[in-house]
This record gives structure tokens, C-alpha cells and sequence, in this order.
């Protein structure tokens, strides 16, 4: 009797939906390819080495970007702006470092002389550009979507400006490792994934930001009369979503060891949002679930390394994660899963004999 | 029942998951009448509407029309059969003008395009007839709640509708307005349009209505001619049960030299209020009549730090053994205010109360929590203790604390924003409405929850459009009237007819006390 | 009775003068101001002042439209879009896959272009009308929705080609090239203008679709029940408007729109490329925005959309006349006017809040 009921629960939450979506792919790659899931360890760096590992060391950069945009979207709002504040951090990072043949022509001048510079001015503009986000919607009463439009456009003309539209490469090692080297055999982007997840989770839920995060998203007036300061929580929460974009930025750079403000984070909003979507957080704001959107960003990941399995041409993944997407929104779109959870409840009113 | 109804709803049923929502229910209509719907909240009027309407199908029975047996599908479907209704909240569109507003979704037509003209002239003279001269080619947004609220009359009227439904169009609308409602109300009744009302202002039902049918759970109660019942029979017949409840109340005394907790001296803030002085004492509760707009809201706003205070001092005294003790600067934002013991129930408590997607544990804990800040989070286990306790403290009705607030019906809603603040442990509790569109049954228990909490100290300052309840529970009462506060009473100065001449005619006419 | 002309005069004056024109007054005005400044500033370029090289010719404007006709007819679809207070994230892509259908059917297959058209119109209208579906009958947000479209469409066009295609089709070389000069009266004698100017296939499209645009909008239901729907869509169901129908159209006219965008881009630069329009529907939503549509719904005109592509496109045309600055400030601009409009927008709609408080306390008075 109790598991009915909460299978009925199990059948409404979105969470749900997104683990069998991710099962059902990832059955669909083992069926299609049984050494799917082989993991080897890479002889010459010592890394772990694999389709699972590959789908998580890449699926970083988004995952660490929908955190943020998970309370963003809690608090009923979007934030367009995160791709280009990719493409922003990494400029910033290599114009400190550059390596341009033309004014360093001896190759050992790579040296940025406080090394921390180069992480933590990028991390800080972006933190204050989603501050400057942050502003607009809390002191200047803008809608989100649009009040992140704003930096969406002039982003990259941003970051151009700060390498004066040039591309810079680096060959500088500390750098070089935030993407590419390992502890215990695991990648390092998955480690700062995974630690930028735990401090997030520790954030949110083990304080109460997470529920004043979702009392302003349902309702930010009753949360101000309530007490909370809800401008400081919209601020707060734009800030995290700008840092953890700068980081994003850092760990995209460091894979291509040189900046590309046109196609750094190209079109990461949109990936971003769909994890949380997938994740099961409402885009109309409230409850949120951080784990779901790791889940759903895993998922956008494994469709993207399943097409490519298949040789597929690398544009093309899209058309498939399309549709597996649509497949996932459609199942978690109101009117379907509630006439889920009815048939499921029926059954289980079936099965006890129709007893009210 | 004669023969020539217009309407007649017989045997009417509908179920929804779990409960019976309307069982068996007659209701009949002659043309050319006033008739009222009357019931507690859940006692089935607007499932019965919305039935009529085309929102809900009905499981069982039959509506005929004019003689016609009609299936009503949608609100649109009704609206081509002449059934037309006006909601509470103004069901327009604000970025339309008041003429589009009027005539959208049935535009004539010229030479294939919209003939704005003629739409902007029949608008202009349809408002004429509801005596407002109006720019009718502005948006609508650009007019008062009470004009739109007309305007949505007008739609609904022009529609060459048979029955015209009015779901609770007067609570936004100030006496005068509530005439002019009458007479147009009163014309199209001469024109032979039956007009449902539905209201919980029963004076109104009095003074409009020709016949009134009364629901309870579900069920029919029974239909009366406005002559043969009296207030008392109708109260009793909607709540069904002995009122002694609510009528055997005391109002709570203070001794004389009680000190005062919180002292107002000239407080406003342009645009709001300009100038107002009070003073309430421990254990005392503050009755604010007034109409809707006199400025009381305004007031508990002020007080409560939503709007900015711009001259005049609030001093609260005595406060602080719970609180963090912020001395008694201004008072900045509701934050401020409950740090230093003030708790606010808003008037509107949809969009000012509740947090609809948490749970009632998430809604309780959430001023207390607000007050510690989220760096000092609540244990699962201390908001466990918390809810459980003003649950069944306030004999709130849910199967447990995780129940999503938005579920709960309006009154236990109203229980939980109360204890969301009496959890705050409260010395001065300002309460807006906090009976209003609740069943009788939780109001009473409102009203005595608030009682019990002056017994204990704490000071409550009471808003509230219904008079009765205001003499019933208040200390004092203070009467406000365009803005500014005309009156002070106590004792036996509280009377019903007293606070009427004020509010109507100022201090003066009433024999100036102040 | 008051003198007729008169009456029709002040009828005019209030008409000009209705608050909700305002954001429309504004985009106008700074799109001048912008004008004054390229012409006094860029004017004439040579020191020669028969040059004609300058900001100052008919050249510069007419290069806009040609340049930017893509742009304006899909910002047409997206303003009906916005006003319902929805948004489709999936138009670039769509235009894109209507080059790609056009440049592989008829190089590569030596399919009758009429029929790609044809048949990119089946597949734009279709997915429109199935996102509107899905927005409404299924309530999915439409951002979630048209992203979805978007990496359909574009994943489409990748598994067509992943290589630029460039057509070779005399059908639509000759579409492409068709062009009619201008000419103007000199000395008694009709001559070309020079430099040289034109309109093209590509601006009479553009027209078309903006007057059709303006006509849905202001002329009928269908046009009024967008509005509501974008004021509230709770409102409108309950004025027994057909919401779901009105929705699923509109999207589908953007279909539509996003279709013969498409068909302008690539006669406009003869070829198809699965990654063309990279990040265009976002310029497209910012020509509707600074164009006075709200992203809120309920608020907008095609002929603010129009000034708003003409506004758009006019700043990477002063970048290039003024010659030293790089493009990328272009996208600075853009962003800069998005703020202004945004502030501007908001300036307004908190003095009508204002204006309804004063209006509503003389109104009470009235009744009174």
C-alpha cells in the first residue's frame, strides 16, 4: 500500500524522469556498444581514461554554470549572460598570460609573475558583472531575461576589446593543469565539479538560503513582508551564477589553452537552462534541486558522447539531443504526468479494492 | 416553481477527487430578477457558477435556459448562449484600450478589417449609460480598479446576455460605487436580465436583491424571497450552526496606566499618509475602521517599515528581550521591524502571505528564520516543533506539515500566516483583514486566537471592513476617513451607529470626539 | 456642433498623443538622433564634396535594407511572438535550415528551387505550429520549447551538409540579382542616383511582410486576440477567446516568417551554411525590444519593430563609416541602446502607474 502511493510520488517528481532518461541512454550505448563502459588508465598521464569519465570530465563546464542558473531560474528568473561571461573570463585569464609570439619571441617568457592574477581578475569581473545583473533586476526592477540580454550582447564585445580582438595562446603549466591534469586518476574538471557542487549544496541547504531562494521565487513580495531581504538574495544569488561562470571560463580556457571570445561558451545559457529544466526545477521558479540539474547536464553530455560514438558529424548531435530532450520535457510537462500519476493512482486503487 | 423560468438548474452534481462538490442542487431563476448566491467559502456557489459557465461539467442534472436544455462546454460556449459573467478580479486585459476591452473577440467587422470607429463610438455611449465619461481609447491600465471593474461590467452587459453572473464585484469598489453598481444593476433588471450575485457583504444582498439561494457543503439550503428572512436566519442558515461562538466574546480591557508599547507621533509618507499619531498599549487591541482606502493599510504599512517613512518618529518601548535590541531608530524595512518585535499579517494574503509551493512547516518557519538570517539555520527538528505546535494550536486542518500551503482552504491559510508571525513571539501584532473571505466558522476562531494573544500581552492592532467584528474585539477604536484619522473611541463610545456618522460625515457630525 | 475639421484635428491630436504610442515616440527619436549624428559626423567622407561617399545618400539607406531585409522580416514574426509573451529561440536556425534545404535541393540534388521553397515552408510552418502546441496544450515554457526547435533545426542542417554550399541555380541567381536603381530628377531628366541604389527581391519581401504583419496586427481578431492573450492570457480564456488557437498561429506564422527570412538570407549571400545565423535570433529579439515591444507581452507595433531593425542595423553602419573602430564595439552598442530601452521602458511604465493614481482620483470624482 505505502509503495504505491509513493509510486505515484516517484511518477510526479522530475527528478525521476531525468535518472530513467539517463538510464535509458546510457542502456541504449551499452546495448549498442557493450565496451561502453570500459574505463582504462592512461599510461602516460596516469588518468583514468573512459566514455563515463569522458562524459563527466566534459560535461564540467555546464554543470558547474547550471548551479548557479538553478537558483536563478528558482527565483523565477533566467540569465542569458553566462556564455558570454565564459568568454569574458578566459580573455582576461590569457591577456594575463599571453604568449604572443610577436612581443615575447623568446618561448620561456611565459611566466605571469603573481600567477594568482590570472584567476582571480577573471573570477572577480565576473563576479561583478553578475553583480551588475544582479542590480538591474533587484534595484532596477527589470525582468531577468532582459536584464541579462544586456551583458548576453556586449559580453563578447567585452572580451574582444580586452585582447583587442586578437587570440592569445599560452603554454603557461599551472594553467595548462586546471583542465588537463588529474588527482587519484580522476580529471581534474571533475573534481572542481564536484567540489563547486558540494560547496553549492552546502550553501543552500545547509544553510537557509536555499529555502529564502525559493520563498522570493514563489513569492518575493510575502518574502520581503516575511523579513527577507530579498534584494540581497537576487544579488547574491546573480554573483554565484557570474563566478561560477568565470570559473566555467577558466577550466573552457585551460582545455584550449588560448581564448576565443567568439566561441567560448557559445550557446552555454541555453545548455545550462535545459539541465535545470531536465533536473526537474520549474522554469516559473520554486522548489529547485541541485541534483537534478548535475543529472540533467550529465544527460545533455552522454547524448552529445553517444552521437559522437557513432561517428556522427559533431554538429549534428544537436538533432538528437533535441529529441531526446523532447522526449524528457514532454513526459515532465504538466498535463502528462499528471495523467501518470492518475492512471498509477487508479491502479492503486485497483489493487486495494477500490476502497476510498 | 412558475413556469416561466429563465433559468433552471435542476439536480445538479459534481464530484471531485475525494469530495461531492455539488449534490443535487435546484436553483431557478425568473427573468427581470436579483438573485443571490449566498454560502461559506466551499459551500459550492462558484462550482455551481463555474458549472453554469462551462468551467466545470456537471456529472448529473440538467440546465435549461429558456426553455432549452443546454450543455455549456466553455466560458465562450455560455457566453454565445447569453450567460456572461464578472469575476472579483477584474478578468481584462490592461494593455487593451477600454473600448477593445469592451468589444474584443466580437469586433465588427468592415471591408475585412476591424471597423475601430464604430468600436470606440458604442464603447463611448455603453459608458455613457454607466454615467462615466471616459476616454475610452485609452488602456486600460490607465484607470482606477473601480473603472475597470465597470468596464468589465459593460463587456459583460453588451453581450446581449440573458443571465448576467457578478462574482463578488463589489469588494473592490468604494460606497458610491457600489450605488452606481446598483442602479445599473437596477436597469437591467427593468430590461428583463436576470442577474446572479454573489457577495459577502450582506448588506448588499439586502439592499439589492429580489430572491436569494443559500448553499452549504454542497447542498441546497433553500431559496427565499428577500422579505421572508431576516439577517439573523440567513447568518444562521449559511453556517448552519449556533453562532453563540462568535457573539460571546470579550473584548479586552486594560487597566488605566498601562504603558504604551508603541508610540506613532506624526508619521507619514507622501502619497500614502500624511500625518497620524497613535499610541497602543500592552495587551490592547487597536480596531482601525474605516473604508476600503481610508488609509489603514497605509498605516499598518508605515508602522511595519513596507513603505518609507519619511517624517514623524515610531518609538517602541519595552522591546527587545526576545529581539536583537536595535534601539529605537527608524524603523527601515519589514526586516527592521521584526527584529524589534512588530509582525505584519497583509490584507492580501495571496500575493502578500503565503509562499504557495512550500510547505506549511517552510511557511511557519519562515519570519523566524527570516529574523535569525540563513547563515543561523533552523534544525529540521526546531521547525518539526514549531509547526507541529501551531498546528494544533490553531487547529490547523492538514494530515501533516509538509502539505504545500496553496492546497490548504483560504481560512486555515490565514491560521498559517498567523502563526508564522505569532512564532516571531510578537509584541505588537498589526493584523489586515485577517478574517476576510474566510468561513465564519474560522473567523470566530481568529477572533479568539486574537483575544487569547492580548490576555497574554502581546498588543494587536486589528483592521478590518466589518464593523461588527471591529466593536466586537477592540480596546479602541480609531476611525480613519480620507486619509487621516478623524476619531479615537473607547467604551461605550463604540457603537455602530457612531462609526457610520464618521466615516460618513466626518468627526464633527458625530458630535466631535477625537 | 463644433467645426467639423477641427474635431477631426483634435481626434488626431489625442490619437498621436495616447500614452501607449510613447516607446514607439522614443525608438523614432533616438533612430534620428543617431541619423543627425552619422550625417553631420560622416556626412561627406572626401574632402570633394560631389564625391558621395559620405553617410548623407540614399546608398546608405537603401544598403541597410539590403543588408538587413533577413533581419526585419523574421523580427516581424518574433513581435508577435513577444506579444503574446512568449519567445522562439528558434528562428536563426530555421532560416538557416531553409538555406540549407534551398542550397543542397538545388545544387546538389538539381531540385526545382520552387519546390525547396515550397517544401522549407512545409517544414518552417509545421514546426511552428507543433512548438505552439507543445507550448500551450502541453504547457512547456516557450524558452524551453523553441531551444528545443533550435537544436532540431540546426542539428538538421548539419546532417544535410557540414560544409558551406554555395548554389548555383539560375532561378535563384536570378531572384538574387534582380534589382530595380532609383532614379532622380536632374536637369529635366530622369538618371540613375548615384552611387549607385536599388531595391532588391529581398526589401519588397520585407515590406510585404511588415504591411501583412501590420494588418494581422491592428485589422484583425486574430491581431487583437494576440494582444490580449500577451496582456493576460487568464483573462482572455475567460473573454471566451480561443487562446490555444491564437497561440499555436502565432507561432506558426513565425514559422513562417523564420521561412522566408531564411529565403531572403540566402539569395542575399547565394549559399547555404548549417552554421549561418550563429546567435541570430538573439539580434532579432533585440531589434523587437528596442523596437518597443516588451518581453513581458502585451506591448508592441510592427512599425516600432521596423524603426527598432533600422536603428539596429544603422550602428554597424556608423562603425564602418567612421573607419578606425573595431566591430566588436558594435556589439557594445547594441547592448548600451538594450539598456537605454530597457530604462527608458521603465521610465514609462512607472509615470502611467502614477498617471492611472491621479487619473483614478479624478475618475472617482466623476462618479461622484
Amino acid at each position: 500500500m505505502k509503495k504505491k502511493i509513493d509510486l505515484t510520488q516517484l511518477l510526479r517528481s522530475k527528478v525521476t524522469w531525468a535518472i530513467v532518461a539517463e538510464i535509458l541512454v546510457l542502456l541504449v550505448c551499452l546495448i549498442a556498444r557493450p565496451d561502453f563502459f570500459s574505463l582504462k588508465i592512461q599510461e602516460d598521464t596516469g588518468m583514468l581514461y573512459g566514455n563515463i569519465i569522458d562524459i563527466l570530465n566534459r560535461s564540467s563546464e555546464i554543470t558547474i554554470i547550471a548551479m548557479g542558473m538553478t537558483l536563478v531560474i528558482a527565483l523565477g528568473g533566467t540569465d542569458l549572460s553566462v556564455g558570454a561571461l565564459v568568454a569574458v573570463s578566459g580573455a582576461i585569464a590569457l591577456k594575463f598570460m599571453r604568449w604572443d609570439v610577436a612581443e615575447y619571441i623568446t618561448p620561456g617568457d611565459y611566466s605571469v609573475k603573481p600567477y594568482a592574477l590570472a584567476l582571480l581578475v577573471p573570477l572577480g569581473v565576473c563576479t561583478l558583472m553578475g553583480l551588475f545583473n544582479g542590480f538591474l533586476i533587484a534595484k532596477g526592477g527589470m525582468q531577468p531575461i532582459i536584464a541579462t540580454l544586456i551583458l548576453m550582447v556586449c559580453g563578447r564585445g567585452i572580451a574582444q576589446i580586452t585582447t583587442d580582438g586578437r587570440q592569445f595562446t599560452t603554454k603557461f603549466t599551472p594553467f595548462y593543469r586546471i583542465a588537463n591534469s588529474s588527482f587519484l586518476a580522476i580529471p581534474m574538471p571533475i573534481i572542481i565539479t564536484a567540489v563547486v557542487i558540494l560547496l553549492m549544496w552546502l550553501f543552500v541547504r545547509k544553510t537557509a538560503f536555499g529555502t529564502f531562494v525559493e520563498a522570493v521565487g514563489i513569492n518575493r513580495n510575502a518574502s520581503r513582508l516575511s523579513g527577507i531581504n530579498a534584494q540581497m538574495v537576487i544579488f547574491i544569488v546573480f554573483a554565484i551564477t557570474g563566478l561560477l561562470s568565470g570559473v566555467s571560463g577558466l577550466i573552457y580556457s585551460s582545455r584550449i589553452m588560448s581564448n576565443d571570445s567568439n566561441n567560448a561558451g557559445l550557446n552555454f545559457e541555453m545548455d545550462a537552462i535545459l539541465a535545470v529544466v531536465i533536473g526537474g526545477t520549474s522554469m516559473t521558479g520554486g522548489k529547485f534541486s541541485l541534483v537534478g540539474t548535475a543529472i540533467g547536464s550529465i544527460i545533455i553530455r552522454t547524448i552529445v558522447t553517444l552521437v559522437y560514438y557513432f561517428g556522427i558529424a559533431s554538429e549534428a548531435t544537436m538533432a538528437f539531443k533535441a529529441m531526446i530532450i523532447a522526449v524528457v520535457i514532454v513526459l515532465q510537462s504538466e498535463p502528462v504526468s499528471n495523467y501518470l500519476s492518475k492512471r498509477a493512482r487508479n491502479r492503486a486503487k485497483l489493487a486495494t479494492g477500490g476502497v476510498k | 416553481m412558475s413556469e416561466n423560468n429563465l433559468l433552471e438548474m435542476r439536480q445538479i452534481e459534481i464530484q471531485f477527487p475525494g469530495v461531492k462538490a455539488l449534490d443535487k442542487v435546484d436553483f431557478f431563476m425568473r427573468p427581470g430578477e436579483i438573485h443571490s448566491l449566498l454560502g461559506e467559502n466551499g459551500a459550492g456557489k462558484s462550482t455551481l457558477i463555474k458549472c453554469l459557465t462551462g468551467v466545470h461539467h456537471k456529472d448529473a442534472g440538467t440546465i435549461i435556459l429558456d426553455g432549452k436544455e443546454i450543455q455549456p462546454q466553455s466560458p465562450q460556449h455560455a457566453m454565445e448562449m447569453g450567460i456572461s459573467t464578472v469575476y472579483q478580479e477584474v478578468n481584462l486585459c490592461p494593455n487593451l484600450t477600454v473600448a477593445e476591452n469592451i468589444f474584443v473577440g466580437r469586433q465588427p467587422m468592415k471591408h475585412g478589417q476591424i471597423d475601430w470607429r464604430t468600436i470606440n463610438r458604442r464603447a463611448r455611449e455603453l459608458m455613457a449609460r454607466f454615467r462615466m465619461d471616459i476616454d475610452v481609447t485609452r488602456p486600460l491600465s490607465y484607470f482606477s480598479t473601480a473603472i475597470q471593474q465597470m468596464v468589465a461590467i459593460a463587456r459583460a452587459v453588451d453581450v446581449k446576455a440573458k443571465i448576467l453572473i457578478l462574482d463578488e464585484p463589489t469588494s473592490s469598489l468604494d460606497d458610491n460605487e457600489v450605488q452606481l453598481l446598483f442602479d445599473v444593476m437596477r436597469d437591467l433588471r427593468a430590461e428583463g436580465m436576470g442577474i446572479i450575485f454573489i457577495t459577502h457583504f450582506l448588506d448588499q444582498v439586502f439592499a439589492i436583491s429580489d430572491r436569494l439561494t443559500i448553499l452549504r457543503n454542497g447542498c441546497l439550503v433553500g431559496t427565499y424571497n428577500i422579505q421572508d428572512i431576516t439577517k439573523v436566519e440567513l447568518v444562521t442558515q449559511m453556517v448552519g450552526k449556533d453562532m453563540d461562538a462568535i457573539f460571546n466574546l470579550k473584548r479586552p480591557d486594560v487597566a488605566p496606566g498601562t504603558p504604551d508599547r508603541l508610540t506613532a507621533t506624526h508619521i507619514g509618507s507622501p502619497g500614502k499618509i500624511d500625518d497620524i499619531s497613535l499610541n497602543v498599549r500592552e495587551g490592547e487591541l487597536i480596531g482601525f475602521a474605516g473604508l476600503l482606502g481610508s488609509g489603514r493599510t497605509e498605516t499598518a504599512e508605515l508602522l511595519f517599515g513596507v513603505t518609507h517613512l519619511s517624517h514623524g518618529t515610531i518609538v517602541l518601548t519595552g522591546i527587545g528581550e526576545n529581539a536583537k535590541q536595535k534601539g529605537n531608530k527608524k524603523i527601515k524595512n519589514p526586516y527592521d521591524a521584526l527584529t524589534k518585535g512588530l509582525a505584519f499579517c497583509p490584507e492580501d494574503r495571496k500575493r502578500d502571505g503565503i509562499i504557495s509551493d512550500l510547505s506549511i512547516r517552510e511557511n511557519i518557519a519562515l519570519a523566524v528564520q527570516a529574523r535569525k538570517g540563513f547563515l543561523h539555520p533552523m534544525s529540521r527538528r526546531e521547525q518539526n516543533a514549531l509547526a507541529d505546535k501551531y498546528i494544533a494550536e490553531l487547529g490547523i486542518a492538514t494530515p501533516d506539515a509538509e502539505k504545500k500551503i496553496g492546497e490548504l482552504s483560504g481560512g486555515n491559510q490565514q491560521k498559517v500566516i498567523l502563526a508564522r508571525w505569532m512564532a516571531t513571539d510578537p509584541r505588537v501584532l498589526i493584523l489586515d483583514e485577517p478574517t476576510r473571505g474566510i468561513d465564519v466558522g474560522a473567523k470566530a476562531e481568529i477572533q479568539r486566537l486574537m483575544l487569547e494573544m492580548c490576555e497574554k500581552g502581546v498588543s494587536i492592532i486589528f483592521i478590518s471592513s466589518e464593523l461588527d467584528e471591529i466593536i466586537r474585539c477592540s480596546t479602541r477604536i480609531i476611525v480613519m476617513r480620507d486619509r487621516k484619522k478623524v476619531a479615537e473611541l473607547d467604551g461605550e463610545n463604540c457603537t455602530q451607529e457612531k462609526i457610520l456618522t464618521i466615516i460618513a460625515e466626518g468627526a464633527e457630525a458625530a458630535g466631535g470626539v477625537a | 456642433m463644433e467645426n467639423n475639421t477641427n474635431s477631426r484635428w483634435q481626434r488626431l491630436v489625442k490619437k498621436l498623443t495616447n500614452p501607449k504610442y510613447i516607446m514607439v515616440y522614443a525608438t523614432v527619436g533616438i533612430l534620428l538622433l543617431i541619423y543627425l549624428f552619422g550625417s553631420i559626423a560622416y556626412g561627406n567622407l572626401a574632402s570633394d564634396p560631389k564625391s558621395n561617399k559620405g553617410f548623407n545618400t540614399v546608398r546608405t539607406i537603401t544598403t541597410l535594407f539590403v543588408d538587413n531585409a533577413y533581419l526585419g522580416i523574421s523580427a516581424v514574426g518574433m513581435t508577435f511572438v513577444l506579444i503574446t509573451g512568449g519567445i522562439d529561440l528558434s528562428v536563426a536556425a530555421v532560416a538557416s535550415l531553409t538555406g540549407m534545404f534551398i542550397a543542397y535541393g538545388t545544387t546538389e540534388l538539381g531540385i526545382n528551387p520552387w519546390i525547396c521553397i515550397a517544401f522549407s515552408l512545409f517544414v518552417g510552418v509545421g514546426l511552428g505550429l507543433l512548438m505552439g502546441w507543445v507550448i500551450h496544450y502541453l504547457n512547456v515554457p516557450p524558452f524551453i520549447t523553441t531551444l528545443t526547435g533550435m537544436f532540431l533545426a540546426r542539428g538538421v542542417c548539419s546532417l544535410i551538409s557540414a560544409k558551406s554550399i554555395t548554389i548555383s541555380n539560375d532561378v535563384i541567381d536570378a531572384l538574387a540579382g534582380w534589382k530595380v536603381y532609383l532614379y532622380h530628377l536632374k536637369d529635366g531628366e530622369w538618371v540613375k542616383i548615384k552611387p549607385t541604389a536599388y531595391i532588391n527581391f529581398n526589401i519588397i519581401l520585407f515590406l510585404v511582410v511588415l504591411l501583412v504583419g501590420i494588418y494581422l496586427l491592428q485589422r484583425t481578431k486574430f491581431g487583437r486576440n494576440v494582444y490580449a492573450i500577451g496582456g493576460n492570457e487568464q483573462s482572455a480564456k475567460l473573454m471566451g477567446l480561443p487562446v490555444g488557437k491564437t497561440k499555436v498561429l502565432v507561432y506558426g506564422f513565425n514559422g513562417l516568417c523564420s521561412v522566408l527570412a531564411g529565403i531572403a538570407f540566402t539569395l542575399y549571400v547565394k549559399s547555404g551554411w548549417n552554421l549561418s545565423l550563429q546567435g541570430g535570433e538573439l539580434d532579432v529579439i533585440t531589434c523587437a525590444v528596442i523596437g518597443g515591444t516588451l518581453l513581458t507581452g502585451g506591448v508592441g507595433y510592427i512599425l516600432g519593430t521596423f524603426f527598432g531593425v533600422v536603428l539596429k542595423a544603422l550602428i554597424p553602419s556608423l562603425i564602418t563609416f567612421q573607419g578606425t573602430l573595431n566591430s566588436w564595439w558594435g556589439k557594445i552598442a547594441t547592448g548600451l541602446l538594450l539598456l537605454l530601452f530597457i530604462f527608458i521602458q521603465k521610465v514609462v511604465v512607472s509615470s502611467s502607474d502614477a498617471n492611472r493614481k491621479k487619473n483614478s482620483q479624478t475618475a472617482e470624482k466623476r462618479i461622484t
